[in-house]
C-alpha cells in the first residue's frame, strides 16, 4: 500500500515547527507517530501537501512532576506512559487506557499521546477505502451533505474512540496549544467542537505541546469494552475519577465520570458526576443508579457507526461506568488504609 | 500389519517443516515477492453497485494516461469466457453487475500507482437495480432475479436425500426437538493475499504463477481461456510460489487469474495482479452463509430415531465449486452418530451478495453446528446427560451408514472418553462457567467429488542416496511436503532431509485434483508411498543379484541396504545406487505412481462410499460467560481426534490448533458484515480474528487407529479442527448461563439479549 | 521529493536515495529487494511488516523511510549469520512448529527478538503481550509461544 506524495519537513526544534505552521496552509499536517495519520492518508481520507515531522523534537517527550501536576510532552510515546511509575501512581486511568491501545509491539512505540488525543474520529461509513467511498454521495465528513449513520443528520456524528482522551478528561487534564508567539491552555473537556467533521477546537497553525494533569489526591479508573484483547478500539469506555473528603471518611468529595466511544468526543457527564458528591464510597446501589443515568445521558449522543449494535453499546455504558466507579472507589478506600 | 510407533524411524516423528528454515530467514518467495523483467502491474476495477445495468463505459482517459499499457473493459473479453461450477461468471462483466465484487474493467501499467490512477479515470454509467440480499427472501416468488435468464433464484441442484423413513421415525420418537440455526459468512483471511502473474513466451505458451490449491485443474481452466482467445494447441504451465495460506480459498480459479492472462496477452508482457488487503476482503469469497431448519428425535432410551434437515445456502451472485458443499454436508447429516432415518434438502440461492466458496471444512462446520447444537437440546429434552447421549448413538468401527459410507476404523468412543475426562476434571461449577462438547465426522481418505480423486507422484533417486519426488499434491503451509518426505524416507530407510519434495510446477509434477477435503496426507501420501515402493523393489532386485539373495530378503534402514543377519551383505544405499547407474547395462532408479483411492462417486441417491476412510473427533470446551457484558471467554479447549496414524505429530498438532482457533473465530467473533451486499469491514480491525492475546489453551490428543487404507495407517486431519468448534462453544454457553445462541457468531450482544429475555 | 538518508541496516552503514512518501516497508521490499519483510495489510493491523528500529519492534508499513535517518534498522534478513546458520529464535520457530505458511513468520520473529533482547526470561503472558499485534491465521499461536519460550533453552541470544 502506497502513500500519496507529500513534502516532508523535519524542523529541529519547537520554534521551527511553529514557524512552519504559521506559514503553511491547511494542507499541512503534523506527523507524530503516524499510526493514525498515515493510515488515513493511505485510505485517501486526506492528502496533505506537507508533513511536519516531530521526529527531532525530543523536547516534547517527557513525563514530569512539577507544581503538583503531571506534565506530559505531546510527543511522549504511549509505551513511556505505560512504563511510568508516576502515571501508575497518580493517573491510573491513563495507564489503564494506554495499556489497551492497539498492541504493544506497534502502536505503543510509535504512537504518541498527542497523536492519540488528536486522532481523527471514526465511522464505519467513512473509514473505508477510497474506492468504497467513491461509489456513493460523499457524507458530511467527506465534504458532502448527507450522513449514512443517522438519517437527516445536519452534521457529522463520527465517534471519538481515543482511549487516552477519555481517561484524560476523567482526570480533569488540560492541554497546551502553542502557536507562533502565543500559547493557550484548554481543559480537555472544553476542547471539542460540535461537529465530527473537525472534532477539535484548534487551529491548523496550533501545535499540541503538553498535557497537564493536576494531582488532586483522588483515584481514577478506566474500563473499556472491545471484542478482542488487542488491535481493537473500544466500542464503549468509561473513565472515572473519585476523591474522598478529608474529614468524613468514605464520603465522596469530588467525582468525574466520562464516557468514551459514544459520541463525537468523550462525554463529561456533569450531572451524574455532581450527584455523587457526598455519597458513600461503598454504596454500590448509588453507583448503579448513577451508571444507569449515565447510560441515559450518553445514549443520546451515539449513532450506529462503530460496529456492534447501538442498543448494546448504550446498555454497556452503564456497565462500564459502574465498573470504573467501583474500580476508582476501591482504590480510594485502599489508599486511605 | 500395522506397525507400532516405536517401529518407525521417520514416520511418527516431530520433524520440522521442510521449508520452515527458508521461511524463517525471509527467503521464501510468495506471489507478492515475485518480479520478472518487463513486468506490468495489473489492477481490477470493481462495481459500485450490488445490482445494476452498465449503460456506458468510457476508457479513453485511462488509455491516454502515460504508463498505461492496456485497459480491458468487459466487451473485450470473449463471450465464452466463464468461470465457476456453473460457468456463470465472466472474469469481467459487460452489461450487468450482480454484486459489489463484480469486475468491470482492468488495466495494466508500469507501476501500481499509475494502474490505480488509471482505474480512477475509467468512467462507467450505471443504472441501479433492486438487489436481493436475504437468501430466504430471494426464494420468494416475486423476488427480483439476480440473473434474468433464470426463472428463479434457486439453483437447480439436486441436493436432497432421504434414507429410511423420516416420518415413521418421527412417529416412533419419544422426544422430538426442532429449531432454526443460522451461520454467517466468514472468510479465509490468508495472511498472504491472492495474486497471479501471467506471461506468454515467444510462441504464445503461457506460464502462470499463482496461489492455487489446484494446479492441475487450474491448468485446465487456463487452457480453456487460451482456447477462447483462439490460441489452440498451446501449453500452460502453472507454477505455485510459496502460498501464504489457503484454507480452501484457492480451490477455484478466479477473475484475477484470468484477467492477468488476458492483460498479459493483450500487451504481450508479463502482468502481475496482487490484491491489497481491502481487495482480499472484498473480492474473495466467504464460507456459505446458511439457514438451517433441523428436527431430530430419539426414543425413550436416547437412541436417535430420525434427523430431518432443510437448509438454505446463500450462493451469492455466482456459482463457484462452493455450491457443491451440500454434498459434504450430507456426510455429518447422514452419518454423524447412528441414525437410520435421515432427510436433507438444500437449496443454493442466488443473491446479490459476494459469491461464497469453499473454506476449510467445506460445509461440514455449518451442518455440524445445527446438528450438534440440536443434539444437546434433544438430550436435555430426553433427560439424558449430553455425553451419555452421544455415547448411546456413537459411530462404531466396521459399520455402514445410511448413506453407504463404510466406516472401517473409528475412534469416536475413545475421543468421547478423553473429552469427558477433561471436562469433568477440575473444580466444582462456578457461576457463569460451563462446558460443552461436539463431535465430528470428516472424510479422511480423500473424497470423490470429481470423477477422479487421484494424485500422481514421480520419484527419482540420485547417486548420492538422495530422492527427488515430484508430486501432484500442494503444500500451502499445512505440511504436505513433510508428509510426503517422511513417508518416502520411512519406506526407503532414509532420513527426511534426504527427500526433496517438488510440488510447485505442472511442467514437472504429475496430475492431482487439488488440495481439498483433507486429502493430501492420505492421497498424496499414498501416491508417494506407491512410487517409493516401486523404486524400493527395483533396488531390491538390483541388490539381489549383488548379494545373491532373494529380493524379498533385502531391507532398508539408516541409509543402508542390507540382508538381516548377514553382516557381509550390507552396503550404503548411495554406493549401491552408483553401481546401478554407473555401470554397463545400468539401470535408472525412478518410478511413477498414480494413486486413486478405493472410494466411490455419488450415485443418484447420493449413496456411495465417498472416502476410503473417515476421520472422527470430539471437541470439548470450557467457557466463562460474563453475565454483565455477555462476553464469552474460552478457558480451556480439548480437541481429540482419531487420525489413524500421526505421520508427524508436530505438524498435526499445528493443524489442530490452527483449525480450532479458526473455528473459535467462527463461533465467537468473525463475520463479514455486508450491508446491502457491500462489505463494511474489509480490514483486520473490524474483521475480528483472534490475536495472540486472545489465544486459547488447546489440548490435542490423538488416537491412532491405524487405518489399513492409509499410508502407514494415516487419515486426513487438515480440516477437522474447525468443524465442531462452534456447536461445542454454543453448548458450553448454554451450560454456563442457560441461553442457547442459534445464530453465529455468538457475540456479546446476542448473549446479553438472550440473557435479558431469559431473566425477564 | 527525493532525499538522501543514512542509516544502519542489519549492521551495515549505508546511504540511500529515497522519496519522501516511501514507507520503510516499501524501501525494504520494493527498492532494496529485501522481501523477507512482508506486508499483510499496510495499515498497522497485522504485524507482518514488523522490523526493529533502535531496539523497538515497529510496523514498517506505517513508518516513513525518511524517518530512519540516523537510526539502526534490523530486518529478518539480518538475523541469520552470514554463514547461513539460523539465529536461535529462527531455529526455535523451525523446530517447534512456529511456522506453517510462513507469511507472518518474519514479523513474528522480529517481534519476538525485540522482546527477548529486552527480556530474555519472558513468560507466556509477556510473550502474548509482545506478539499481540502480529496476526497468524495458521498456527493458533500455541506453537509460536512454545517457539519463543524454547529459545531460552537454546543458549540464549547471539548478538
Ligand atoms: C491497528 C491500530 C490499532 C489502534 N488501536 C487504538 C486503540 O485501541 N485506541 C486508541 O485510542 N487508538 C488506537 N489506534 C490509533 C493510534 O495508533 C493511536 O491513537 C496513537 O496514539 C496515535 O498517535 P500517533 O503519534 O501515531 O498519531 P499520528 O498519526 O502521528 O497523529 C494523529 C493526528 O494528530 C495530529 N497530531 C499528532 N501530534 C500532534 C501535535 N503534537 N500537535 C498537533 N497535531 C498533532 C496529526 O496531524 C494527526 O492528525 C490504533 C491504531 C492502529 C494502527
Ligand atoms: S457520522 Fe455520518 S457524516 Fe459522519 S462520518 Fe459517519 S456517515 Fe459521514
Ligand atoms: S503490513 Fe504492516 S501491520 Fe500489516
Ligand atoms: S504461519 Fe501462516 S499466518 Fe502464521
Amino acid at each position: 500500500m502506497r502513500l500519496p506524495r507529500f513534502e516532508y519537513l523535519e524542523p529541529s526544534d519547537l520554534e521551527g515547527v511553529l514557524n512552519l505552521l504559521a506559514t503553511q496552509g491547511d494542507d499541512t499536517k503534523i506527523l507524530a507517530g503516524g499510526t493514525d495519520l498515515l493510515v488515513r492518508m493511505k485510505k485517501g481520507l486526506l492528502k496533505p501537501k506537507t508533513l511536519i515531522s516531530l521526529k527531532a523534537l525530543n523536547e516534547l517527550s517527557y513525563i514530569n512532576e512539577e507544581d503538583g501536576c503531571i506534565k506530559i510532552g505531546a510527543r511522549t510515546p504511549i509505551a513511556d506512559i505505560i512504563a511510568s511509575d508516576l502515571i501508575q501512581k497518580e493517573a491510573f486511568a491513563l495507564f489503564e487506557a494506554c495499556e489497551k491501545i492497539g498492541a504493544i509491539s506497534i502502536q505503543h512505540y510509535r504512537g504518541t499521546i498527542g497523536g492519540n488525543i488528536l486522532q481523527d474520529n471514526r465511522c464505519i461509513h467513512y473509514n473505508q477505502s477510497e474506492f468504497h467511498r467513491s461509489g456513493r454521495q460523499p457524507c458530511h465528513k467527506d465534504g458532502g451533505k448527507i450522513c449514512y449513520a443517522r438519517d437527516e443528520a445536519d452534521r457529522c456524528n463520527s465517534t471519538c474512540q481515543s482511549d487516552g482522551a477519555t481517561a484524560l478528561m476523567a482526570l480533569g487534564a488540560s492541554i497546551t496549544l502553542a502557536k507562533k508567539g502565543t500559547e493557550r491552555v484548554v481543559e480537555i473537556a472544553n476542547f471539542y467542537t460540535t461537529d465530527g467533521i473537525m472534532p477539535f477546537a484548534m487551529e491548523s497553525s496550533e501545535l499540541l505541546t503538553e498535557i497537564v494533569i493536576s494531582i488532586q489526591g483522588g483515584k481514577s479508573s478506566y474500563k473499556r469494552l472491545a471484542y478482542r484483547s488487542a488491535i481493537d478500539y473500544p466500542i464503549v469506555c468509561a473513565g472515572v475519577f473519585l476523591s474522598a473528603s478529608d474529614t468524613k471518611k468514605d464520603e465522596i468529595e469530588d467525582a468525574r465520570i466520562v464516557v468514551g466511544a459514544m459520541g463525537r468526543s468523550p462525554l463529561f457527564l456533569v450531572q451524574e458526576s455532581f450527584s455523587l458528591k457526598g455519597k458513600n464510597l461503598n454504596d454500590t446501589e448509588v453507583f448503579k443508579k448513577v451508571a444507569d443515568s449515565s447510560m441515559n445521558s450518553a445514549s443520546t449522543f451515539a449513532v450506529h457507526n462503530v460496529g456492534s449494535t447501538l442498543e448494546y453499546r448504550c446498555v454497556m455504558v452503564s456497565e462500564m461506568v459502574l465498573q470504573a466507579l467501583k474500580g476508582a472507589a476501591q482504590a480510594v478506600v485502599a489508599a486511605k488504609g | 500389519m500395522s506397525k507400532k510407533n516405536s517401529e518407525f524411524s521417520v514416520v511418527g516423528k516431530r520433524i520440522p517443516k521442510l521449508d520452515a528454515a527458508q521461511k524463517a530467514m525471509g527467503r521464501a518467495e510468495y506471489i507478492q515477492d515475485i518480479k520478472v523483467p518487463g513486468m506490468l502491474y495489473g489492477r481490477i476495477l470493481y462495481s459500485k453497485y450490488a445490482s445494476a445495468k452498465i449503460i456506458k463505459i468510457d476508457i479513453s482517459k485511462a488509455v491516454a494516461l502515460p504508463g498505461v499499457h492496456t485497459v480491458l473493459p468487459g466487451e473485450d473479453v470473449p463471450e465464452k469466457m466463464k468461470m465457476g461450477f456453473y460457468k456463470d461468471n465472466p472474469p469481467i462483466k459487460k452489461d450487468k453487475v450482480c454484486s459489489f465484487r463484480d469486475e468491470v474493467a482492468a488495466v495494466a501499467a508500469i507501476n501500481p500507482e499509475i494502474a490505480k490512477k488509471a482505474l480512477d479515470l475509467i468512467e462507467i454509467e450505471y443504472e441501479e437495480q433492486i438487489g436481493i440480499f436475504d437468501p430466504e427472501k430471494a426464494m420468494e416468488k416475486d423476488a427480483p432475479l439476480v440473473h434474468e435468464h433464470t426463472k428463479s433464484n434457486v439453483l437447480k441442484l439436486p441436493w436432497n436425500i432421504h434414507y429410511g423413513d423420516v416420518d415413521k421415525g418421527e412417529k416412533e420418537s419419544a422426544f422430538v426437538v426442532e429449531d432454526r440455526f443460522t451461520t454467517t459468512g466468514v472468510t479465509h483471511c490468508c495472511m498472504g493475499t491472492s495474486g497471479a502473474l501471467a506471461l506468454f513466451d515467444a510462441t504464445e505458451n503461457l506460464t502462470v504463477y499463482t496461489n492455487t490449491q489446484i494446479p492441475s485443474l487450474a491448468q485446465k481452466d487456463f487452457l480453456e481461456t487460451l482456447k477462447v482467445l483462439g490460441l489452440k494447441n498451446k501449453r500452460v504451465r502453472v507454477i505455485k510460489p510459496i502460498i501464504g495460506g489457503g484454507f480452501g480459498s484457492k480451490l477455484d480459479t478466479y477473475a484475477y487469474e484470468h484477467v492477468a492472462i488476458l492483460l498479459a496477452y493483450k500487451c504481450r508482457k508479463p502482468v502481475k495482479i496482487v490484491f491489497d488487503r481491502v481487495e482480499e476482503f472484498k473480492a474473495t469469497s466467504t464460507r456459505q452463509p446458511t439457514v438451517t431448519y433441523i428436527k431430530q428425535g430419539c426414543d425413550k432410551n436416547g437412541k436417535l430415531t430420525f434427523r430431518d434437515i432443510r437448509m438454505v445456502l446463500d450462493n451469492g451472485a455466482y456459482t463457484s465449486w462452493g455450491a457443491t458443499t451440500p454434498t459434504v454436508m450430507m456426510m455429518p447429516i447422514s452419518s454423524l452418530y447412528r441414525v437410520k432415518n435421515v432427510r436433507y434438502d438444500a437449496k443454493c440461492v442466488y443473491t446479490n451478495n459476494t459469491y461464497s466458496q469453499a473454506m476449510r471444512g467445506y460445509g461440514n462446520p455449518q451442518a455440524t453446528f445445527a446438528i450438534e447444537s440440536n443434539i444437546d437440546m434433544l438430550a436435555e429434552e430426553a433427560g439424558i446427560d449430553p455425553i451419555e447421549f452421544r455415547r448411546i448413538n456413537q459411530n462404531v468401527p466396521n459399520e455402514t451408514t445410511p448413506q453407504d459410507f463404510k466406516i472401517t476404523t473409528c475412534g469416536l468412543a475413545e475421543c468421547i472418553n478423553e473429552v469427558e475426562k477433561e471436562l469433568k476434571s477440575g473444580t466444582a461449577k462456578e457461576k457463569g462457567v460451563g462446558v460443552g462438547m461436539a463431535s465430528l465426522i470428516h472424510v479422511g481418505g480423500g473424497a470423490r467429488i470429481y470423477k477422479s480423486d487421484g494424485c500422481g507422484a514421480i520419484l527419482k533417486m540420485d547417486d548420492y542416496g538422495k530422492v527427488d519426488i515430484f508430486t501432484g499434491g500442494t503444500d500451502m503451509g499445512q505440511g504436505m511436503d513433510n508428509i510426503t518426505a517422511q513417508i518416502v524416507a520411512e519406506e526407503l530407510g532414509l532420513s527426511a532431509e534426504d527427500i526433496n519434495v517438488v510440488h510447485t510446477d505442472t511442467d514437472i509434477c504429475p496430475w492431482d485434483v487439488g488440495a481439498h477435503a483433507s486429502r493430501s496426507t492420505f492421497v498424496a501420501g499414498n501416491a508417494a508411498l506407491g512410487a517409493a515402493k516401486k523404486v524400493k523393489q527395483k533396488i531390491q532386485e538390483f541388490a539381489s543379484k549383488f548379494f545373491d539373495v532373494p529380493a524379498k530378503e533385502i531391507q532398508f534402514k539408516d541409509k543402508l541396504v542390507f540382508v538381516p543377519g548377514d553382516q557381509e551383505k550390507s552396503m550404503p544405499i548411495d554406493k549401491l545406487l552408483r553401481k546401478a547407474h554407473f555401470s554397463q547395462n545400468g539401470t535408472m532408479l525412478m518410478a511413477d505412481y498414480f494413486y486413486d483411492p478405493d472410494n466411490e462417486s455419488f450415485r443418484k441417491d447420493f449413496k456411495c462410499n465417498l472416502s476410503a476412510t473417515y476421520t472422527f473427533g470430539v471437541h470439548g470446551v470450557k467457557v466463562k460467560v460474563d453475565e454483565e457484558t455477555g462476553k464469552v471467554e474460552v478457558l480451556d479447549y480439548i480437541a481429540a481426534h482419531d487420525v489413524g496414524q500421526a505421520i508427524n505429530p508436530l505438524l498435526l498438532e499445528g493443524q489442530v490448533y490452527g483449525g480450532v482457533l479458526m473455528g473459535l473465530g467462527y463461533a465467537l467473533t468473525e463475520e463479514v458484515v455486508q450491508k446491502n451486499g457491500e462489505n463494511m469491514n474489509a480490514n483486520f480491525r473490524d474483521y475480528k480474528l483472534f490475536t495472540a492475546k486472545d489465544a486459547v489453551n488447546i489440548k490435542a490428543p490423538v488416537f491412532e487407529t491405524a487405518d489399513e487404507a492409509g499410508p502407514f495407517g494415516a487419515k486426513g486431519i487438515g480440516e477437522p479442527g474447525c468443524v465442531p468448534t462452534a456447536p461445542a462453544v454454543a453448548n458450553a454457553v448454554y451450560d454456563a448461563v442457560g441461553v442457547r445462541i442459534k445464530d453465529l457468531p455468538i457475540t456479546p450482544e446476542k448473549v446479553l439479549a438472550a440473557l435479558k429475555e431469559k431473566n425477564g | 521529493m527525493t532525499t538522501n538518508i543514512s542509516f544502519i541496516l542489519n549492521g551495515v552503514e549505508l546511504s540511500y536515495e529515497i522519496k519522501d512518501h516511501w514507507t520503510l516497508s516499501h524501501l525494504l521490499r520494493e527498492e532494496m529487494g529485501l522481501i523477507g519483510t512482508k506486508e499483510g495489510c499496510g495499515n498497522g493491523e497485522c504485524g507482518a511488516c514488523t522490523v526493529i528500529v533502535d531496539k523497538l519492534a515497529v510496523n514498517s508499513c506505517l513508518y516513513l523511510a525518511i524517518e530512519v535517518e540516523g537510526k539502526t534498522v534490523e530486518t529478518i534478513e539480518g538475523l541469520s549469520s552470514t554463514e547461513g546458520s539460523l539465529h536461535p529464535i529462527q531455529q526455535s520457530f523451525v523446530d517447534n512448529g512456529g511456522i506453517q505458511c510462513g507469511f507472518c513468520s518474519p514479523g513474528m520473529i522480529m517481534s519476538s527478538k525485540a522482546l527477548l533482547d529486552e527480556n530474555p526470561d519472558a513468560d507466556r503472558e509477556e510473550i502474548k503481550h509482545a506478539l499481540a499485534g502480529n496476526i497468524c491465521r495458521c498456527t493458533g499461536y500455541i506453537q509460536i509461544f512454545e517457539s519463543v519460550e524454547a529459545v531460552k533453552g537454546m543458549g540464549g541470544q547471539n548478538e
